[in-house]
């Protein structure tokens, strides 16, 4: 097995009273699709948080690349090669997709203005929004919206890539697409990729491996068939179907 | 869109615009030529302003004391250290970038409001040294600044003074653009619109606003030791809470986010003062009235209704912006939007 690229050990993060996560430990080999599921409030988003540094976990260590990064601010964590997307699309309203996308690039000090709009070009083609470029984002399509800010998080071409539900809101076909360029991401680019999906088909899909959470704590890991039979998870998604 | 899309064009139209300028003088009297120093003047200082509060959103009041710094500065080391024009200017810059970043460093982690107070303490408190520290400031009573000498050409009278200010405002105003066409200025605009994605690209947000108050100070000194050339002499009444009314005014009724708005901002309010200085209560009511009604009605300020009716062209934070836009109309007609993978 490859070295683990992000290494997450015994993670707590508690707000106030309430344990968002409760002792979480997981690990991500280079180059591969890990699904991250679990029923509403389980704890996805936090840690994704915590991964990225924007919640401080109470306990608990993460190792990302062989380091040490428990203590790293956010910024520091995405200009070592962590990139994420969030639940709620979060672009800047008034800048085209050239200026959103460029942001992205920012932690690229050696990359001079003209390489920077280059690559931004090239992205934009590869997720096949080329014509956008200079259009502000707010006049986009939400698909379209969704695939800014994926651009945004994978122009510096990053070694870890977080998506918090990115097929959250988009139609069928489009989840297809979405489905096909995760795959290219880790083959051509050699990206790893942590998915939180709400959407099971995608991940049980385009996985490798899935962990499972609920109410703050890992419930089951494996491969996506392991996942689809497990009791557990049946009676984790059941439980969040019967109480609605 | 009017924007004139060839470069040749383009550099055409800059050659004329810039000639155009340089023969200003022949055109004016003394007076004429005074209000359009100040323009000048004004325009540097709205630009520095609109970095601070319209690209990076920092609503910070210390901008008239900063720009009172910067002509201090010019004033007292000229006029009583004799040290030479030259090398005030560019010092009054670096004083003022030196005591906006650092003085304000404590206000860093502040949210709005209590930035915003800080920042009016802090400005209050400059301008009580200006009057009290008399040993230095000649409090009250003011500090003249002689004319300068270039080579043998002595900067006096309005005309004279014209050139140097245009010169440096044209030299401002092409650092702003490189600035605000770079990483650093689209990382001001970043933190502004949502801290948590610009955390997420690596963009350092106690870094960024260091910088954003460093050059916007930078921009009011430089504004502040031209305002003394201007005007020949200063007293520290001109650094008080109106005059930063007057910055708050360039910058919103101009346009935020945009460097054509600092300079429309700094005509209008320059030019109009003038014209209504027969009538001193109805000037200061006339600001607030427009002040209110533009952040109101018009939030992005007579620049964008101009831009919104093609009357400006585009600003786009990317430099080179425009070679992208001609490379694109070509692909940009490729029907397949929705779809969109080949």
């Amino acid at each position: 097995m490859t070295p683990a690229l992000l290494a997450v050990k015994s993670l707590t993060v508690r707000f106030s009273g309430l344990v968002a996560v409760d002792n979480v430990s997981m690990s991500i080999p280079e180059r591969q699709i890990q699904g991250l599921i679990g029923p509403n409030g389980a704890g996805k988003t936090t840690l994704f948080n915590a991964i990225t540094g924007l919640v401080r976990q109470d306990s608990g260590q993460i190792r990302f690349d062989g380091v040490e990064i428990t203590a790293m601010p956010p910024h520091r964590r995405a200009a070592a090669g962590m990139r994420r997307t969030f639940q709620a699309v979060q672009l800047i309203p008034q800048f085209t997709t050239l200026e959103n996308v460029l942001i992205g690039l920012h932690a690229a000090p050696h990359t001079s203005e003209l390489a920077a709009q280059r690559a931004v070009v090239e992205v934009l083609e590869f997720l096949g929004i080329g014509p956008t470029l200079l259009r502000p984002v707010a006049e986009l399509s939400f698909a379209e919206q969704r695939l800014v800010e994926i651009a945004r998080a994978i122009v510096a071409r990053p070694q870890l890539l977080l998506l918090d539900e990115p097929a959250a809101g988009l139609s069928a076909r489009e989840v297809a697409t979405l489905d096909a360029l995760l795959r290219r991401f880790v083959t051509d680019w050699g990206i790893t990729i942590l998915l939180v999906e709400h959407v099971l088909s995608l991940v049980l899909e385009v996985s490798d491996a899935v962990t499972v959470l609920d109410n703050g704590r890992l419930i089951a890991e494996g491969s996506p068939r392991q996942i689809a039979n497990d009791k557990r998870v049946k009676a984790a998604y059941l439980g969040e179907e019967a109480h609605a | 869109m009017t924007a004139i899309r060839s470069p040749w064009l383009r550099a055409v139209a800059a050659l004329v615009f810039w000639a155009a300028l340089c023969m200003v003088p022949l055109a004016t009297d003394s007076y004429l030529q005074y209000v359009i120093n100040l323009v000048l003047v004004y325009a540097i200082i709205g630009i520095g302003l609109n970095f601070l509060m319209g690209y990076a959103g920092q609503f910070a009041f210390a901008h008239a004391a900063l720009m009172g710094i910067g002509a201090y500065t010019t004033a007292v080391l000229a006029t009583r250290f004799g040290v030479s024009y030259w090398v005030c200017l560019p010092l009054s810059g670096i004083v003022a970038a030196v005591v906006g970043s650092v003085g304000t460093l404590p206000a860093m982690r502040m949210k709005r409001v209590y930035l915003a107070l800080v920042t009016l303490a802090f400005a209050e408190l400059i301008v009580w040294v200006l009057i009290n520290w008399k040993q230095v400031t000649l409090g009250t009573d003011g500090v003249s600044i002689g004319a300068p000498e270039l080579f043998g050409w002595r900067v006096k009278g309005d005309k004279n003074v014209y050139y140097v200010v245009l010169t440096c405002t044209a030299a401002m105003y092409w650092l702003a653009r490189r600035i605000l066409e770079s990483r650093l200025g689209r990382a001001f605009v970043a933190i502004r619109e949502n801290e948590i994605v610009a955390q997420c690209s690596g963009i350092s947000i106690a870094r960024t606003k260091f910088a954003v108050f460093a050059i916007s100070a930078f921009y009011a000194g430089i504004g502040g030791s031209l305002y003394a050339l201007t005007l020949g002499f200063i007293v520290p009444e001109s650094f008080n809470l109106f005059q930063l009314v007057i910055h708050f005014s360039i910058v919103v009724l101009g346009g935020m986010m945009s460097l054509y708005g600092a300079v429309i901002g700094a005509v209008l309010l320059t030019t109009l003062p003038e014209l209504l200085r027969d009538f001193q209560a109805l000037q200061e009511m006339t600001y607030g009235a427009v002040l209110l009604a533009v952040i109101v009605f018009l939030p992005s300020g007579v620049a964008g209704v101009l831009k919104r009716y093609g009357l400006l062209p585009r600003e786009v934070l990317a430099r080179g912006w425009r070679a992208l836009e001609r490379n694109h109309t070509a692909s940009a007609v490729l029907p397949d939007r929705a779809g969109g993978r080949r």
